[in-house]
């Protein structure tokens, strides 16, 4: 099992499905970064608001709810700046302008490697 | 061509173009004789009418003139010649050139009477005066002449207009049997036909769509487009298409092709346009049902795909070896595999519980009474079925290697109800082995208690425990009925 490391940022994933949830938090988790898990969008805001060390948020896009991965993405853009957003869907037709400004985006199913290499990525600008 | 008599017969045939012929009716003297010779010299050709009822058959043959004398226009038969005369078609007036006698003044009523109903006849004096005989009757045939181009081309007139009419009878009946509607307008746009099928299909009053008024039985969401559509056909002569929402007569808007095209002069100028509306309602939905149902496939393919990603990462990830993860990933495929199956045939919308666990149960079943299975039909949701198959399926491999299914004394309970039926009922389920090998608390824990404590409990939004009791695994999920169906 991976070990956490303090110096990095907490990730928090959002996706309504449970299974798919719980491979990625356990793939975040084996990348060594602390984790939060959300099945909404306001479930998510809830989680942004209780814990600072949050610097990484991943979500889906499609999500029951009144809000979209899209719309949190640009919540969370515009609430928090300094936070790295990484969206992944199996959305087939997506305007890349309705994604916020520097953000990553991944079809599903996506490539572990691809994931962990990105958020490392992130890990070092961010430091 | 010895024979005299087919010689004359042929003479006869020559002379038989009657409408360019002298008819010469002189009994008394020698008028007609010098007339006919008269004629020959000229080239005009001439008959001999040696009584008035043959005078009569050659005005009924429609002769070029007569050259009649006033004495003969007596008797009886002179009433038939009338007659014919009377029933001449309009535009024949045979002209009559009459070998007067004597002076106009000295004529009796009874003899102007019956000049004028020759209706259209010159007096010629006599001693016979060749140069005024042949000036007068070049002239009645002159004019003679005149009215067979008048028939010829009333004629030609009446067939065109037989044409037109069968024409346009044709078009009439074609245009009212497809089952287009059509239309036409001037070269303006301005709408001044529609076949029946039109007014059948919008229910208007007839004309009442006449000139611009068109475009208001049209969607309002479609009307801008049509009207610049349209103009834009106007203004270049392009062919105009285009699919719109048409109000049918029972209220309701109907998807319907619309195309026109310009029928031009031969100056290449545009004199109409022909229009039609074709009704493609049944298409059209059928071609957004078909678009809605395969964005809706492609997202249950992917969604499906990644559930599947997610089961072999995690397989992969808990493993011993690849032997029993290849194992795993299999059983664990082929029961979603199944799952699917199942949800398929109930519509992907709403599926039985019971049927969900008998299914689910079937490839552990081997026939020794291990299971109890109680619990009423309830209606389940796609999502939740699927990961109650999946829990019930690493259960019952989790109890063939381990549990209550490893010997044959072993039995499970598996029961469900609705608890508290009121505003905030709760839907349990147990699995409850008992009588199976003493159980001792696992050292990890792998994917199949991980799946069931986890995500089943997050596909119902509610909570599962598993307990690892000496006598017996448990386990028990509750949740807000509705987790069961939302």
């Amino acid at each position: 099992m991976a070990i956490e490391d303090k110096s990095k940022p907490a990730v928090l994933i959002v996706e309504d499905e449970p299974l798919i949830r719980m491979e990625a938090v356990d793939m975040i988790t084996d990348a060594g970064f602390k984790t939060y898990e959300a099945a909404s969008a306001d479930k998510a805001i809830a989680m942004m608001e209780l814990h600072d060390d949050i610097g990484i948020l991943f979500t889906d896009i499609d999500m029951p709810g009144t809000m979209d991965g899209l719309k949190l993405a640009a919540y969370v853009r515009n609430r928090w700046p300094p936070v790295a957003i990484i969206i992944a869907s199996g959305v087939v037709e997506l305007e890349r302008t309705s994604l916020p400004e520097g953000s990553s985006f991944f079809p599903k199913p996506y490539a572990t490697s691809q994931i962990t290499k990105t958020l490392h990525d992130i890990a070092v600008r961010l430091h | 061509m010895n024979d005299p008599q087919a010689v004359l017969r042929q003479k006869h045939a020559s002379a038989l173009n009657l409408t360019m012929s002298v008819a010469i009716l002189a009994p008394r003297g020698r008028d007609a004789e010098v007339a006919r010779q008269l004629l020959d010299k000229e080239n005009i050709a001439c008959v001999m009418a040696p009584s008035l009822e043959i005078l009569t058959n050659y005005v009924h043959s429609q002769i070029g003139a007569v050259l009649v004398a006033e004495e003969a226009l007596i008797g009886t038969e002179i009433e038939a010649l009338q007659q014919s005369l009377q029933v001449q078609p309009s535009w024949s007036d045979v002209p009559f050139i009459v070998l007067a006698n004597g002076a106009a003044s000295s004529r009796s009523a009874g003899a102007k009477k019956r000049m004028d109903a020759l209706r259209n006849a010159v007096l010629l004096s006599r001693p016979l005066h060749a140069e005024e005989l042949i000036r007068a009757i070049r002239s009645a045939l002159t004019a003679r002449a005149r009215q067979y181009e008048a028939r010829e081309r009333m004629e030609k007139l009446e067939i065109r207009e037989q044409q037109l009419y069968e024409s346009e009878a044709k078009f009439h009946a074609i245009a009212d049997s497809v089952d287009q509607m059509i239309w036409s307008t001037l070269p303006d746009g301005f709408h001044d036909y529609y076949n029946h099928r039109w007014y059948e299909f919008t229910g208007v009053p007839n004309g009442s769509t006449d000139g611009e008024a068109w475009n208001g039985m049209f969607h309002p969401e479609d009307q801008e487009l049509a009207w610049g559509k349209w103009h834009h056909s106007l203004a270049t002569g392009e062919p105009y298409e285009i699919e719109y929402r048409l109000r049918h007569r029972s209220g309701d808007y109907r998807w319907v092709l619309g195309r026109a095209q310009p029928v031009r002069n031969p100056a290449g100028e545009i004199i109409r346009w022909y229009g039609s509306c074709t009704d493609i309602h049944k298409i059209k939905v059928a071609e957004e049902q078909r678009q809605l149902m395969l964005a809706e496939m492609n997202h249950r393919v992917k969604n499906t795909l990644a559930m599947v990603h997610a089961i072999v990462s995690q397989t992969l990830r808990q493993a011993d070896n690849l032997k029993d993860a290849q194992i795993s990933i299999q059983s664990r495929i082929g029961m979603m595999a199944q799952a699917h199956d199942r949800l398929i045939q109930s519509t992907w919308t709403e599926t039985k519980i019971d049927e969900v666990v008998e299914a689910a149960l079937v490839p552990h079943r081997s026939g020794q009474g291990h299971f109890k299975v109680e619990g009423s039909d309830l209606p389940i949701g796609s999502k939740q079925a699927l990961a109650l198959t999946m829990a019930l399926h690493e259960l019952a491999t989790n109890a063939a290697k381990y549990g209550a299914l490893s010997i044959e004394t072993g039995k499970i309970h598996i029961y469900w109800d609705i608890i508290n039926k009121d505003e905030d009922a709760i839907f349990e389920f147990n699995w409850v082995e008992s009588e199976g090998p003493k159980v001792e608390q696992p050292t990890r824990r792998g994917f199949g208690s991980r799946m069931i404590e986890q995500a089943l409990a997050g596909y119902f939004n509610g909570s599962a425990e598993l307990s690892y009791k000496p006598e017996g695994l448990s386990f028990v999920l509750k949740s807000a009925s509705k987790g069961l169906t939302d």
